[in-house]
């Protein structure tokens, strides 16, 4: 406390009330749901203190599996039509100016900033029977009987869609102001086309931004539990439901945590892709320099 | 170089119009007399009814409270930390800089479970406080971020003059140190509240049987069958939203969040 070089080397009080907070908050309490997987369910439903790996053998049994990669599989295809929209709108983006380009952001923002479950309350009376599409499609004569789209996979698939478009708008979007021009300028001094200098000079140029952008939309996907729970129905569950359902329908906390200690797994693995990637690239995802 | 080409511009537009499709298909059904067809007609009987029914205001008033509460206590767990790290924010330890990272990067359906685990283990019954100290646990690592980046810009001559005066510790940081930070604690404070006010998930989690919030109350008229009180109920959220959105982008601390999702 005396001199100024000893104070300012060890950590103040006030930092260890954030991180004992974040460590009774948010950490311990998911060592204790790692902890759980390891447990084993009585037959009378109480929780015995038996380590094992049991749960973790069980979650590799084929009803298991096939919902994994289902959850995998649509969260896959999700992000590729993220991709395949998002990068126009990164791009035009990219390409206005001033106060077009912040206004443009923004407007891209706000529907995401409204309710979550709102927004998927809009999606279900766009998609229902009754929705918006189905009466103007039934109105126009050009179905008869009303589409089917809510409570199936094609309502997952639109729900995913629709929430995590932004989500990958912005990384590319940062790839993108950070591509120095003159790379461009210098393809076409060198007599490229257009398409030539867009497939050999700027896709090269952002694909690890591409990359990073679109592991920050796989791996909340992974988890994602209420867009397939409002949205498909029963039939369509993520993994992040029949997690769900283990800890309140089987009441079987241990084989639910060991579920929660895939997905954890799933996206840590990811998540190290990612900070492997952005290292060696230097770009850090997700981060808006606009 | 700039020209724009008409594809990608297309696309941008038809990508926007898309995304404001079902939040203005919902503000439309308000005012529909009968919610699900367009050609019925329009009226404002949902929305008179909405504002008489009190069933529909008490979950707004615990949303709103739980949000007040629980982003004061995110804003000074966040801003201790940011104070206190500022120093050392660019050569923390990686489990350190992992801890922090955590409620953000954690999926909410983990977080909720986990927190519902943790407060029943400790036979802590479910409800409000539950709730508020659920949402504070992971916006606190927002505000943090907020307020680091808010005192990195602090210039540090100022504190040190202020010790050189002989200024103590705590008079440095309440008379030198808090003024300047105040636009980012209240940037820090409103994205804190935008999150627990539009969190579903956790507060599914953690709020027991009895408590009931704006999201959970609209979630839960949604499992019965589309009723025209959800359609003013969302119709008022809306408004809310756009309304904390709009607050936030006008602040600069908070609008590079907004932007980020």
């Amino acid at each position: 406390m005396d001199s100024k070089a000893t104070t300012s080397k060890q950590i103040p009080v006030t930092a260890l009330v954030f991180i004992g907070w974040l460590f009774l908050m948010t950490f311990l309490p998911f060592l204790i749901i790692l902890g759980m997987s390891f447990l084993e369910r009585t037959p009378l439903g109480t929780i015995s203190f038996h380590f094992n790996f049991n749960n973790y053998a069980r979650s590799f049994q084929y009803i298991y599996l096939k919902v994994l990669f289902k959850t995998v599989w649509l969260a896959l295809i999700a992000t590729l039509s993220c991709l395949a929209v998002g990068f126009p709108v990164a791009y035009h983006l990219a390409r206005s100016k001033g106060w077009m380009k912040q206004l443009g952001l923004v407007l891209l923002f706000i529907p995401f900033w409204t309710n979550f479950i709102l927004r998927i309350y809009g999606l279900v009376s766009l998609l229902g029977n009754h929705g918006l599409i189905n009466q103007i499609l039934l109105s126009l004569g050009i179905i008869t009987s009303p589409l089917e789209i809510l409570y199936t996979r094609t309502g997952v698939y639109v729900g995913l869609l629709y929430n995590y478009l932004p989500f990958l708008v912005v990384p590319i979007f940062s790839a993108l102001e950070k591509l120095d021009p003159s790379l461009r300028e210098a393809g076409f001094d060198l007599g490229a086309n257009r398409f030539q200098v867009f497939w050999r000079v700027v896709i090269p140029n952002i694909k690890e931004g591409l990359f990073v952008g679109s592991l920050f939309v796989f791996i909340p996907m992974l988890g994602e539990y209420v867009i397939p729970d409002l949205l498909g129905g029963a039939k369509e569950a993520f993994l992040g439901n029949v997690m769900v359902s283990q800890f309140f329908v089987m009441q079987d906390w241990p084989f639910g945590s060991a579920m929660a200690g895939l997905l954890s797994a799933l996206m840590l693995m990811t998540l190290w892709i990612q900070t492997r990637w952005s290292k060696t690239s230097g770009l850090r995802g997700g981060s808006l320099n606009a | 170089m700039r020209r724009s080409n008409p594809f990608v511009t297309t696309i941008f537009y038809i990508a926007i119009l898309l995304l404001y499709t079902p939040l203005l298909y919902l503000i439309l059904q308000t005012f529909l007399v009968n919610p699900n067809n367009l050609k019925s007609g329009f009226t404002l009987s949902w929305l008179i009814k909405l504002f008489q029914s009190p069933s529909l205001w008490e979950p707004l008033i615990t949303s709103l409270e739980i949000g007040i509460l629980s982003a004061s206590l995110a804003v000074t767990v966040g801003t201790l930390g940011a104070v206190g790290l500022v120093e050392f924010a660019s050569f923390l330890p990686p489990p350190i800089q992992s801890l922090i990272m955590l409620p953000i990067m954690l999926p909410e359906v983990i977080t909720g479970l986990s927190l519902l685990l943790f407060f029943l283990l400790l036979r802590v019954e479910l409800g409000f406080a539950t709730v508020v100290i659920a949402h504070a646990s992971f916006s606190a690592s927002f505000v943090y971020f907020i307020m680091l980046e808010q005192l990195k810009k602090l210039d540090p001559q100022m504190a040190e003059a202020a010790q050189d005066l002989g200024a103590k510790p705590h008079q440095i940081f309440w008379k030198v140190t808090l003024p300047n930070i105040i636009p980012g604690l209240m940037g820090g404070w409103l994205l804190a509240f935008t999150l627990s006010f539009d969190d579903f998930l956790i507060s599914f989690f953690t709020s027991g049987a009895g408590l009931t919030t704006l999201p959970l109350k609209i979630y839960s008229l949604m499992r019965i069958g589309v009723t025209p009180e959800l359609n003013g109920l969302s119709f008022l959220m809306i408004c809310i939203s756009t309304f904390l959105v709009l607050l936030l982008v006008s602040k600069e601390q908070s609008r590079k969040w907004v932007l980020r999702g």
